[in-house]
């Protein structure tokens, strides 16, 4: 169903943007994706995103955020911008979930059972750091398809 | 003997146009040097790790009472502040800020403007405030107060075309900011009114 949040996905951005090469230099295994494997998001489909867009914020606030503390200052407060307005967003979502807005098909809870097997196959903070630097493919996926 | 050194007091944060101060009283300790620092927490942090919080080393030890939180400040929730003084090896308790703040609360201004008739041009040059503002431009002709227009203005870096004027008429422009990241608008500024160039006599 149609579920209107807004989002400033300026402000996520430039702050990840801010620190996506430092992330990313702390991921090792560049072979395997969490947000990718086996199928990119773009072959959601429309009337799944809903539910793939809120279930991934709940994904980033409950497991994601909470395991990327670094020794740097900068890093870490870039982090917790982008929690914060995670967490701002995800509670619209909530909203749009409680309206039965926000409908999961079976493909998306396909989808979503896949990107939590890929998370839990690695260590929490190997899995936490690269779902942290694949948070453009969300944001990428999220301006396109929305 | 840290519990010697008092807490800062009277934490609060001055915020204008999405720029926000954290201020507080100075520790006074005869004949010793105190400084301080900062740390910040927000909604995430206070419910998914533990409330912990994050220092800001651009207010790690400094001498002065104001600290520049706007970069910290950066998503819609409520945040905390704390400060805690230091006076050699001895430091104090921390001091939190009463309560808790959110940008949203900012005081917008309006901008500054210059109002310019080029010609039969009417152009307005905006302040430039930052890359969240936007401006919401009205103008109209003087005596047509019952017609005004409208204009959005986003790009401030060189001046809006607003209307091509007609000859010799007044017209009269006011504006306000708008901040879209928190859905707020300042009151409008003071109207500025120029004329346009009278009709220039043609040697036939």
């Amino acid at each position: 169903g149609a579920c209107r949040v807004s989002m400033s996905m300026t402000e996520i951005r430039a702050g990840f943007t801010a620190i996506k090469a430092n992330i990313q230099a702390r991921d090792p295994i560049r072979t395997l994706s969490i947000l990718s494997h086996p199928h990119s998001l773009h072959k959601v489909k429309s009337s799944d995103r809903c539910c793939i867009t809120h279930h991934l914020f709940n994904f980033y606030v409950d497991k994601v955020f909470k395991h990327c503390k670094t020794e740097d200052s900068y890093v870490n407060r870039k982090i917790s911008s982008i929690a914060n307005s995670f967490l701002s967003v995800r509670r619209k979502l909530g909203h749009c979930h409680e309206q039965n807005q926000c409908i999961c098909g079976q493909e998306s809870t396909e989808k979503l059972k896949q990107i939590l097997a890929n998370y839990e196959g690695l260590n929490v903070t190997s899995a936490a750091m690269k779902s942290l630097g694949e948070l453009d493919i969300l944001l990428d996926w999220m301006e396109k398809s929305h | 003997e840290d519990a010697l050194l008092p807490a800062p007091q009277n934490i609060s944060i001055l915020s204008t146009n999405m720029k926000h101060f954290l201020t507080w009283s100075p520790v006074i300790v005869q004949g010793e040097t105190v400084r301080y620092s900062v740390e910040f927490q927000g909604e995430y942090e206070r419910e998914y790790t533990n409330e912990s919080w994050l220092p800001i080393p651009e207010c790690s030890l400094i001498p002065g009472t104001v600290c520049d939180i706007s970069e910290d400040i950066s998503a819609p929730v409520a945040y905390s502040l704390r400060v805690r003084a230091h006076s050699g090896a001895r430091r104090s308790p921390w001091g939190a800020m009463q309560g808790l703040f959110n940008r949203s609360t900012t005081s917008l201004t309006p901008p500054l403007m210059k109002v310019i008739a080029d010609g039969y041009h009417l152009l307005v040059e905006l302040e430039d405030m930052g890359p969240a503002f936007q401006f919401c431009v009205l103008y109209w002709k003087k005596g047509q107060e019952r017609r005004v227009q409208q204009k959005v203005v986003t790009e401030v870096r060189s001046a809006a075309h607003l209307d091509t004027m007609e000859a010799g008429a007044d017209y009269c422009v006011r504006a306000q900011t708008y901040v879209e990241v928190i859905n707020k608008s300042s009151s409008f500024s003071q109207t500025q009114c120029v004329r346009a160039q009278g009709d220039k006599s043609m040697w036939l």
